[in-house]
C-alpha cells in the first residue's frame, strides 16, 4: 500500500548533525528523502557527506521539511521538538526525549496540542537481537520472566564536551541506560522499584562512569541494567540474560560478531557504535517504521493503530521517568517507589484527549 | 632419608552437602590420609537420599554411627558437610576436641552462631577455613593479580552472577530452615567471598530484591529462587550480584560463576566454569558440555590440609565466612523489607 511507504518526496528536516544524525541521515536517504540540515555545528560536512543541504536556521528548516527528526543535544530537545509540532511537523526526536521528565511529559502535552505525531528514538527496540528476545519471551518461550540482566557500554563518549555535564545529559544513567531501562520495561513489564549506583571518577584526565539499577516489575519480576562509560579503549559491547520459570535466552555482542578480526587498535578518540549483529542498519529498520506511521496520518496516531511504530510518545516519557528515578536514587542512596502502571494509563488519557482535540 | 610422616586423620562429618562425595573421592586413596566419615542425621533426610552407612559404602569410606565415634578417633582435621543450620553445633565439637576445621559455605545460618563457631575454634588453637572453592581457580588468581599489580586501576565496581539449577538430589537446600534461605544463602556467598579478597574492603550498605518466580509451583521449593543484591563497598566500588537458580533443568552443566570487574584501567571478566568441549551428542538431542577446568575442590582440600600438616592459617578463613554471612544476612533482611538499603559496619 503506497500510503504506508514515504513518499520520495518527503523532505525530512534534521535538526543536529552529531553522532547520531550521522546514523539517521543514511537512513532517511535509504528511504528515498531528502535532506535538509540545522545545525550549529557540522552542518555542512553531514550534508555533503549524505546529499543533503543546509538551512540557516530552525525556521528556514521548518518551511520546508515535511517531518523533523529531532537529533541535537539532550537539553535542546523540547525547544526544537515543540517549534517543529507547533509548526505542523510531525517529529522523530533522539532519546531521551528529555533532560527532565518534566521537559518529556512538556513535548508529549505539544504533540497532543498540535495533533501530531512524535516518537522517540529509542532504537535498541529495533536491534534484532532485542526484538526477536522480546518477541519470544512475549510469546511465552521462557514462560514468566523472573530475572533479568542488561549490560551496555562502551568508552566514555568524550567526542562531544555535553555528555560529561550531568546538568545537560543526565550522565550514564539517562544517556546510555535509558535504552535497557526501556527494554526492561517492554520486557518484563511496568516497573514498581528502583534502586541505583552509581560511581564516577576521572583518573589521568579520562572520565570514567559505571552504574547500576534494579528494577522490580509489577508481575514480580526484577531486572539488573548496567551501564559504563568507560576507559577510552573499551569496544562497544551490549548484552542480555533473561530468565524465566521455563526458560532462558541471552546474547552477548562480543560473542555474536560474524566477521571476528585480529587486527591493530584503531587510535583512541573516535566514536564507536555498536555494530548489528546481522542484516540491515536499526536505525534504518526505526526510520522505516517511523516513516510509514508519518506517511499513514496527517495527525496523531493511536498507539492501537496498526501503523503507530513500536514505541510511544509515552513510552519515552515512561523511560525518561524511570532513568529519573534512578538518578534519584543515587542522589538518595535509597531505593525510590514507581508505578509506571498508573503513569502510563495518565499519559495514555493524554494521547487520547489529543486524538480528539 | 627421613621418614614419611603420619599420616593425617580426617574426619568427613556428615553427608548432608553433595560436595560430600567429591571430598570422599579425594582423600580415601591417599596414602597420606586416613578417613573416617559419620552422618548421624541420615535419618533426617527424606527417603529416597544415599545417605549415612549407606553412602559411605557406595563411596568406599570406613564409617562410623555419630559424631562422637568420630572425634574420639582424634582426627587432626574435620571437613564439615552438614545441613548449613546444622554446622554450628559440629564443628563447636570438633574443635573442642583439638580438630582443624573445614566447614562447608555458608559458615552458619545466623550471624550470631558464625561468631560463636569463630571464637569457639580460636579459643580452641585450631584453625577454621570456610570452603570457597573458586578462591582457588586459577581465573580468579589472574584477576586478584591484574587488580593488585594496578593494571585494571581503581575499581569501579562489577556484576557478578552464580546462577545454578535448582539444588537437586538433597531437599534440605530447599528447605529455608536447614539451609538459611534459598538462592540468596546458597549463592551470594562465593562472590561475597571474591570481593572480599579482591578488594580487601567490608561492604558498607547492601541492598536486594528477591523473588519465587522460578519454581514457584513446586511445593519442594519454599524459599526465593531469584535475587539481584547491590553492595557498596568502603572504597566505593560498587557491585551487583544476581545470584538466582535460573540454570534450567535441560542446560548441559549445573551453572556457573563468573565476575566482572570494571576499573579505570579497563574490563576484566573471569568464568572460572568455561572450560569445555561442547557439541551435541546422543544422536544430535543433547547439548555435550565435557568440563576440563581446575578441580578446584582438590586444591582447596590441598591448601587446608597442608596449612594442617604446617600450622599455617588456611584461607578463606572462620572471619571471611562470618563477613559474607553478614552480608547474606543484610541482604535478606533488604528483601524482606521490600528492598531497603541496610548499612552495614560501625
Amino acid at each position: 500500500m503506497t500510503a504506508a511507504e514515504p513518499s520520495p518526496a518527503l523532505t525530512v528536516g534534521l535538526v543536529g548533525a552529531g553522532g547520531i544524525a550521522r546514523a539517521h541521515a543514511p537512513a532517511w536517504r535509504a528511504l528515498g528523502a531528502d535532506l535538509v540540515v540545522h545545525s550549529t555545528d557540522g552542518a555542512a560536512e553531514l550534508a555533503a557527506a549524505h546529499g543533503g543541504r543546509v538551512v540557516a536556521g530552525l525556521d528556514e528548516l521548518l518551511d520546508v521539511a515535511d517531518v523533523v527528526d529531532v537529533v541535537t543535544p539532550t537539553p535542546t530537545h523540547l525547544e526544537v521538538a515543540s517549534a517543529a509540532l507547533a509548526a505542523g511537523r510531525h517529529v522523530l526526536c533522539e532519546k531521551p526525549l528529555g533532560r527532565t521528565s518534566r521537559d518529556a511529559v512538556a513535548m508529549l502535552d505539544a504533540a497532543r496540542a498540535a495533533d501530531r505525531q512524535l516518537y522517540p528514538g529509542h532504537v535498541v527496540r529495533f536491534f534484532p537481537e532485542y526484538a526477536l528476545m522480546r518477541q519470544a519471551v512475549r510469546s511465552g518461550e521462557i514462560g514468566v520472566p523472573a530475572v533479568l540482566r542488561f549490560a551496555r557500554g562502551g568508552m566514555f563518549p568524550a567526542w562531544s564536551p555535553w555528555f560529561a555535564d550531568d546538568a545537560q545529559s543526565g550522565g550514564v544513567v539517562l544517556d546510555l541506560m535509558i535504552h535497557d531501562l526501556d527494554l526492561a520495561r517492554w520486557v518484563a513489564g511496568e516497573v514498581t522499584s528502583v534502586h541505583a549506583t552509581r560511581r564516577s571518577l576521572e583518573e589521568d584526565g579520562a572520565p570514567h562512569t559505571l552504574a547500576h539499577v534494579v528494577l522490580t516489575h509489577a508481575d514480580g519480576a526484577i531486572s539488573h541494567v548496567r551501564g559504563l562509560w568507560g576507559a577510552p579503549h573499551t569496544t562497544f559491547r551490549t548484552s542480555f540474560h533473561v530468565a524465566g520459570d521455563a526458560g532462558t535466552l541471552r546474547f552477548d555482542s562480543a560473542e555474536a560478531a560474524g566477521v571476528r578480526s585480529d587486527l591493530p587498535p584503531v587510535p583512541a578518540g573516535g566514536q564507536d557504535r555498536p555494530a548489528p549483529a546481522a542484516g540491515e542498519s536499526p536505525y534504518l529498520t526505526e526510520i522505516r517504521e517511523v516513516a510509514r506511521a508519518f506517511a499513514a496520518s496527517p495527525t496523531w496516531l493511536a498507539p492501537d493503530d496498526p501503523h503507530h511504530p513500536r514505541v510511544s510518545a509515552v513510552d519515552g516519557v515512561i523511560a525518561v521517568e524511570i532513568a529519573e528515578a534512578a538518578l534519584a536514587s543515587v542522589a538518595s542512596g535509597e531505593s525510590v517507589a514507581l508505578d509506571t502502571a498508573a503513569r502510563a494509563r495518565a499519559l495514555a488519557d493524554l494521547e487520547t484527549t489529543g486524538s480528539r482535540a | 632419608m627421613t621418614p614419611a610422616p603420619a599420616p593425617l586423620r580426617v574426619a568427613i562429618l556428615s553427608f548432608a552437602h553433595v560436595h560430600a562425595a567429591s571430598y570422599v573421592a579425594l582423600l580415601r586413596d591417599r596414602p597420606d590420609i586416613e578417613l573416617l566419615t559419620a552422618d548421624p542425621d541420615a535419618a533426617t533426610a527424606p527417603a529416597g537420599e544415599l545417605r549415612g552407612a549407606a553412602f559411605a559404602a557406595e563411596h568406599g569410606a570406613a564409617y562410623v554411627d555419630t559424631y562422637a565415634e568420630a572425634l574420639a578417633w582424634r582426627p587432626d582435621a574435620v571437613v564439615v558437610c552438614s545441613e548449613n543450620s546444622r554446622h554450628r553445633d559440629v564443628v563447636l565439637a570438633a574443635a573442642a576436641t583439638g580438630a582443624h576445621v573445614l566447614c562447608e559455605k555458608p559458615l552458619a545460618t545466623r550471624v550470631e552462631d558464625a561468631e560463636e563457631m569463630v571464637a569457639a575454634c580460636a579459643a580452641a588453637g585450631v584453625r577454621l577455613m570456610t570452603a570457597y572453592p573458586v578462591r582457588f581457580s586459577p581465573e580468579f588468581g589472574t584477576l586478584r593479580g591484574l587488580v593488585a599489580s594496578g593494571a585494571l586501576g581503581t575499581v569501579l565496581g562489577g556484576t557478578g552472577t552464580n546462577n545454578g539449577k535448582v539444588p537437586a538430589g538433597r531437599a534440605w537446600f530447599t528447605d529455608p530452615e536447614l539451609a538459611g534461605g534459598g538462592a540468596l544463602a546458597d549463592h551470594v556467598v562465593h562472590l561475597a567471598d571474591l570481593l572480599d579478597a579482591l578488594l580487601g574492603e567490608e561492604p558498607v550498605a547492601v541492598r536486594a530484591v528477591s523473588n519465587r518466580v522460578l519454581y514457584g509451583g513446586d511445593p519442594q521449593v519454599r524459599a526465593e529462587t531469584g535475587a539481584l543484591v547491590s553492595i557498596t563497598y568502603a572504597g566505593g566500588a560498587e557491585v551487583v550480584v544476581d545470584c538466582s537458580w535460573s540454570v534450567p533443568d535441560g542446560a548441559p552443566t549445573w551453572g556457573g560463576l563468573t565476575l566482572q570487574v570494571v576499573g579505570t584501567g579497563g574490563t576484566v571478566e573471569i568464568d572460572p566454569f568455561a572450560a569445555h568441549v561442547g557439541g551435541l551428542v546422543a544422536q544430535g538431542t543433547r547439548q555435550a558440555w565435557l568440563g576440563f577446568g581446575e578441580n578446584l575442590d582438590a586444591l582447596m582440600l590441598e591448601h587446608f590440609l597442608g596449612c594442617v600438616r604446617t600450622g599455617e592459617t588456611p584461607g578463606p578463613d572462620g572471619q571471611v565466612g562470618l563477613r559474607t554471612l553478614r552480608v547474606v544476612a543484610a541482604a535478606q533482611r533488604s528483601a524482606a523489607e521490600g528492598g531497603a538499603v541496610v548499612r552495614l559496619g560501625a
